[in-house]
């Protein structure tokens, strides 16, 4: 406690005022990241299956000794890295180009964004729900489509077959996520100042040594960001895939995030927490290599 | 001192928005009651049978949530564990146990109450079935059959499996196939169906996965001939791309012309004939070499909550919209088999399509089943068995395989319990 002059009394006050300002935001932090966080680490050790929840020993690494030893997680595992990395490829520079195009001033540019940003604010599940639909390999509209134009002779089971059904679903996710690269990379884009680039007109540098010098170094830091944000949610992105495919067949798109829902679906929340404290291991691992091979610090 | 408003209500508001209340000043009672397998028609018709109970009580006011039907048990769960906020929900035969073990939900009283003696015998022997008490009434029986097409040449609809797997080889050319298979969520059910019908007299009804001598059913040398005779109508007379398949692909299979033959519950009847197709019927589920085929009955019911604020005005909901007028209405709306004595005379559960449910009922070697639902591996079983079946279809995994880790999981099951 400190007595005295009117300077501390100030700044508690002060402190005090914007605290109470964060207290809303730290609460629902709190409440809905922490708490389920810790809540399913502790759950992670026990034996906590829903068909009896009134007796949850703890069971030490019993479950994680469990998840490690199936086939399935390593399967599972293996397609999360193509999963995660194909699509944040064909996103990334899908997206690049659609900011690059979207960049320039034309007639209805407005209508236009709002139509291609669309996707974005669709529920995974709904876009999986379509797609599913999509793809099926006796209705759906992509074979009647490559039927007609004689591309292909014969009905594909775009989602029956292995192979297919990774490429479909990663077709979805892409359609998905492009947008969000365009949205953020175009804001990007847009902080570059002009100044710049009439500079370089002036020392007559082409559009390409302008993109490469000029709009590159500037928005290198955006871009290091959301690609981290995308492969975390990309990562994190179960609706699409457990709604077109289950994980099936067989496995063959079941990513670490299925297979966690399958342990939850299973009744086994004890299973599940060991899963999710994998993936947060996993991730928490990544970030941290990602962001030091970036040097993101230097580069802000 | 200036006062920061802002922050305060802010915090205000999500102290308050986190206890939710349940009864209003006005005496009025204010319950909440969830549903599980979400349609939109079928949560119109709820609505409307809740109109009537509302009207007949009017201090009482329900409100109805209806989560979307992929993830609506889970949700379930969740405001189940938070034990507050839920007066009457939607019980379904694979949760009836999780429920009642975790004690959440209410006994209900069956000797007050004149609807009890109303209900069909069947009825009444399944709302006791878990926990041996009344967690639940029932609100219809789900039983499959099997739908035809009786313009693709086909005079009389199989009666056996073998008789299925060769009718559907003469439908099968091109674009056209003789069977809407099930590879995808749900697809195991088919294959132990099957499995169960191959087995004959030896199974065991009471405890349908296992054998009147204590051994599985995947065990034998019939469940091996089952499985194999499963995968040959997959690859011979189904469409490749039903190893994905699940309940909306299969019944789209047969109302849009693909396939010849569905089997399917009796909701399906309204589907089917409000669809293209016109030609055709129905008839018992085939039976195995041995002449028996079994099934479980699918149920689901109502239920009201053992920590409900209102508990009295809950179990009325809940007989309310068990007894005779509304569960009817109920079951016609959703073609479900009825729970009420009083629809034995009603001419839309004995005519057309329905006939074939009075044949199997008639017929004393289509028995009724009881899947192992009280099991702690069930849940379990039903992922990992859906799986394995796919792994099957797509030649990961063999038939032996596949039966001897079925076997062996339930063998352990059966430790478990004992």
């Amino acid at each position: 406690m400190s007595v005295g002059s009117a300077r501390p009394a100030f700044t508690t006050r002060k402190a005090r005022f914007i605290a109470l300002c964060l207290l809303p935001g730290v609460v629902f932090v709190v409440l809905f990241t922490y708490y389920p966080v810790i809540r399913g680490a502790i759950i992670a050790f026990q034996q906590y299956n829903l068909f009896d929840l009134t007796s949850t020993p703890f069971v030490g690494l019993e479950n994680f000794r469990a998840v490690l030893a199936e086939d399935r997680f390593w399967t599972a595992l293996r397609n999360t890295g193509t999963w995660v990395a194909v699509s944040l490829f064909f996103q990334f520079f899908l997206g690049f180009g659609l900011a690059l195009l979207l960049r320039r001033h034309f007639r209805g540019r407005g209508l236009y964004q709002a139509w291609v940003f669309f996707p974005w604010a669709m529920s995974g599940f709904l876009i999986g729900l379509l797609w599913r639909w999509m793809f099926n390999g006796q209705f759906g509209v992509i074979n009647d489509l490559l039927l007609r134009s004689g591309i292909i002779e014969h009905r594909i089971g775009f989602l029956a077959t292995p192979g297919w059904a990774m490429t479909s679903v990663i077709v979805a996710n892409v359609w998905y996520g492009v947008t969000f690269f365009a949205i953020m990379i175009m804001a990007a884009l847009q902080s570059v100042p002009r100044e710049l680039y009439e500079a370089a007109d002036v020392d007559g540098a082409s559009r390409l040594r302008q993109f490469w010098h000029v709009t590159l170094p500037h928005i290198r830091p955006t871009l290091a960001l959301i690609v981290l944000l995308r492969i975390i949610w990309i990562l994190n992105f179960p609706d699409l895939i457990y709604s077109m495919t289950g994980g099936g067949p067989a496995g063959s798109t079941d990513i670490i995030t299925t297979f966690l829902i399958q342990q939850v679906i299973g009744g086994d929340y004890g299973r599940g927490g060991a899963v999710g404290m994998l993936v947060l291991g996993l991730l928490l691992a990544f970030s941290v290599f990602y962001l030091n091979a970036t040097r993101f610090e230097k580069a802000r | 001192m200036r006062t920061p408003l802002l922050p305060v209500f802010a915090a205000a508001t999500l102290v308050l928005a986190g206890c939710g209340s349940g009864s209003s000043s006005s005496g009025e009672v204010r319950l909440r009651m969830i549903e599980s397998l979400t349609s939109p028609e079928r949560t119109k018709l709820i609505k409307t049978l809740i109109a009537d109970f509302e009207k007949a009580n009017p201090k009482v006011k329900v409100e109805l949530i209806s989560p979307p039907l992929d993830s609506a048990d889970q949700k379930i769960t969740q405001i189940l564990q938070t034990k507050k906020g839920l007066d009457v929900l939607e019980v379904r035969d694979h949760t009836a146990k999780s429920f009642s073990n975790n004690g959440w939900l209410a006994v209900l009283p069956t000797t007050e109450w004149a609807g009890w003696s109303d209900l069909t015998e069947l009825a009444q022997k399944k709302a006791v079935e878990v926990g041996g008490k009344p967690y639940l009434i029932p609100y219809g029986f789900y039983e499959r059959t099997l739908f035809y097409r009786t313009d693709w040449g086909m005079a009389q609809p199989p009666t056996t499996w073998q008789e299925l797997y060769e009718a559907g080889k003469k439908m099968t050319s091109g674009d056209r196939f003789g069977y809407s298979f099930r590879g995808g969520k749900g697809g195991a059910d088919y294959v132990v169906q099957m499995i169960s019908a191959y087995n004959g007299e030896a199974l065991n009804p009471e405890k349908s996965f296992f054998l009147k001598d204590k051994r599985t059913i995947f065990s034998t040398p019939e469940a091996v001939q089952a499985t194999d005779l499963f995968v040959k109508i997959f690859k011979e007379i189904s469409p490749p791309d039903s190893v994905s398949w699940g309940y909306p692909e299969m019944v789209q299979g047969f109302t849009s012309g693909v396939t010849g033959m569905l089997i399917q519950d009796p909701e399906v009847i309204k589907t089917v004939e409000e669809s293209s197709v016109k030609t055709w019927s129905t008839a018992p589920i085939p039976k195995g070499p041995s002449g028996y085929a079994f099934q479980p009955v699918g149920y689901a019911g109502w239920g009201a909550t053992s920590f409900s604020a209102h508990p009295k005005e809950a179990v009325k909901l809940v007989q309310f919209l068990s007894e005779a007028k509304q569960s009817i209405a109920f079951a016609k709306g959703n073609s479900l088999i009825p729970i009420s004595k009083q629809a034995q005379g009603d001419p839309q559960f004995s005519q057309g399509a329905w006939k074939a449910y009075l044949q199997a009922q008639q017929d004393p070697k289509q028995v009724i089943t009881i899947r192992p639902v009280d099991y702690p591996g069930w849940s379990q079983f039903q992922v990992d068995s859906d799986r394995d079946v796919q792994a099957l279809l797509t030649g990961k995994k063999t038939t032996a395989e596949v039966l001897k880790s079925w076997d062996a999981f339930w063998t352990d099951q059966a430790k478990k319990v004992s």
